[in-house]
């Protein structure tokens, strides 16, 4: 196979990596977020986003209003789902082997997805809203993912900026840092994780909405997004919440990378086959992981 | 019986802890008055640490009661604890390795919680902290750390402080300071037990001691007294 690589094909390559990274970044946060203080790895962060997705669909096919205001529904609509599946099930497993969680969460995704089958059918839905693309010297720009990507990189700076700033964030990073720790200095902990578990809902559900505009959406789409999220987390450091902004951007780069040089099929599996190598190669994530 | 309750700020009664078959506190009782210092002594595993976990909230007892002022805070959970006043310290450092040292501090809960920033920064600069105030906790030294973890307990505004080994691994210009601050604690009204295996730092600033072996109090009193004890020898060099 002989392929010429112009400028512009790279040009085009970087762009369309880093505007599909940001919502990896994004999305993976939330997982990232829900490991980090829980010890949780949740299968059914995908399922979530799927949600999302689904609201987002339902909203502009039934009120036919601008889909992007939907992201004022979905995301505390599935905020207070998430704080709903940690009070009910997911606290029993936090402390629990990791077995349990996973068995658990994968349990809440296959559950969920079902329901979603029974209530919309497996047909693909779109949201026709934003087309075409600018083009801009010889790149061109998808509409919907260049706001898809502006959305995604506010929210997630904003959720860094929480992290960062507030008191509950600093009381999120104690906990993921040493929860007896956080204890003893007044951290409700249970709290912490209630408000993980939801804040981490919410972003996946920001994934599925914007998702929902760019592409046909299925209930079993998730579960990409699942593993997508977790490479990222691991590319950053499991833990590691800048880690997910660097892993994101890097799987979004890499993704279209490949794509240049493969044939669809095979850039898909790139990303798995770079899972098993950083895990085998660098566990800790390339930034090396945490500290403690 | 009734005033003796009303003196003590900590109240520890027939307090039991087991793990599997090993009892690790057996039926203490230790009641601690306000704005004194007190000591809590005996050989490796005789159930110092478990009972600070206990007090805490970190593990719950099997049996007996803690009271502090008076109410019953054994089965709360260790935040509510902490935000009652009672601040602990850890045999191991613990600081949050990843968070700034001003971070550390501003993690604690307050009530005030507008005054928790002005609070934070005079506490750093109490032990000369304030200028690594944005650096990460986990890049300072041994001694800065240790000093760290002092203060963060300081934040909760403690009533009852419990301190875990303080003087381990501590240089003599860092435990001079860490003695004086904790006698200044004590001039301020609060009430601290101190675990310490160093005797020289138990019988200089303890007022009262308290002695384990095999998770029973074996003897309490003056410092002095107990260095005479029969049992304490015994239990600390062989039968």
């Amino acid at each position: 196979m002989n392929v010429v690589i112009t400028p512009a094909m790279v040009g085009q390559v970087v762009v369309s990596g880093l505007l599909a990274g940001a919502l990896y970044s994004m999305v993976a946060l939330g997982l990232a977020l829900i490991f980090g203080v829980m010890r949780v790895i949740n299968v059914a962060h995908g399922t979530l986003l799927t949600m999302g997705a689904y609201t987002t669909f339902w909203w502009f096919r039934l009120l036919g209003v601008n889909p992007y205001l939907s992201l004022l529904v979905s995301m505390p609509v599935m905020f207070v789902v998430g704080i709903g599946l940690q009070r009910a099930m997911v606290r029993r497993v936090v402390n629990a082997p990791e077995l349990s969680s996973l068995l658990l969460t994968f349990g809440i995704s296959i559950a969920l997805v079902n329901g979603l089958q029974l209530a919309f059918t497996s047909d693909l839905r779109t949201v026709e809203f934003l087309t075409g693309a600018f083009v801009v010297g010889g790149v061109a720009l998808s509409k919907s993912r260049l706001v898809a990507f502006g959305f995604a990189l506010v929210i997630t700076l904003g959720a860094y900026w929480f992290l960062q700033a507030t008191r509950f964030g600093k009381a999120i990073r104690a906990t993921s840092q040493s929860p007896m720790v956080a204890m003893v200095c007044g951290v409700n902990v249970e709290r912490v994780h209630l408000y993980t578990f939801g804040i981490a809902s919410a972003l996946a559900a920001a994934g599925g909405s914007l998702v929902a505009i760019m592409f046909a959406i299925q209930p079993e789409m998730g579960q990409v997004y699942t593993f997508k999220s977790f490479l990222v987390i691991v590319l950053g450091g499991a833990g590691n919440y800048p880690g997910a902004l660097l892993g994101g951007m890097l799987l979004g780069l890499i993704e279209q990378l490949s794509s240049l040089f493969l044939t669809t099929q095979l850039s898909e599996a790139v990303a798995y086959v770079l899972l098993v190598l950083v895990l085998l190669v660098r566990p800790t994530g390339l930034l090396g992981g945490r500290a403690t | 019986m009734s005033d003796r309750v009303e003196a003590s700020v900590l109240e520890i009664s027939e307090l039991t802890k087991r793990f599997g078959g090993v009892t690790a506190v057996n039926r203490c009782s230790l009641a601690l008055a306000p704005g004194r210092i007190y000591g809590l002594i005996g050989p490796n595993g005789s159930g110092k640490t478990t009972l600070f976990d206990c007090i805490t909230g970190l593990i719950v007892r099997d049996g007996g009661t803690v009271r502090f002022r008076g109410r019953r805070i054994d089965g709360l959970p260790p935040h509510r604890v902490a935000a009652l006043g009672v601040g602990r310290t850890f045999q191991v450092i613990r600081v949050f390795p990843e968070l700034t040292a001003l971070e550390n501090l501003l993690v604690v809960s307050r009530r005030d919680r507008d005054g928790a920033l002005r609070r934070a920064r005079e506490l750093l600069a109490f032990v000369r902290l304030d200028e690594l105030a944005a650096e990460y906790a986990g890049n300072l030294s041994y001694g800065q750390q240790k000093l760290l973890e002092f203060v963060r307990v300081l934040m909760l505004g403690p009533t009852v402080v419990l301190l875990d080994e303080p003087a381990a691994g501590v240089n003599r210009t860092l435990l001079n300071e860490l003695l004086a601050a904790i006698r200044r604690l004590r001039d301020e009204g609060r009430t601290i037990l101190i675990v310490e295996h160093d005797m020289k730092v138990v019988m200089g600033l303890c007022e009262h001691v308290f002695v384990l072996d095999y998770g029973e109090k074996i003897a309490e009193g003056p410092p002095e007294e107990i260095q005479r004890d029969e049992r304490v020898i015994e239990a600390y060099f062989g039968r």
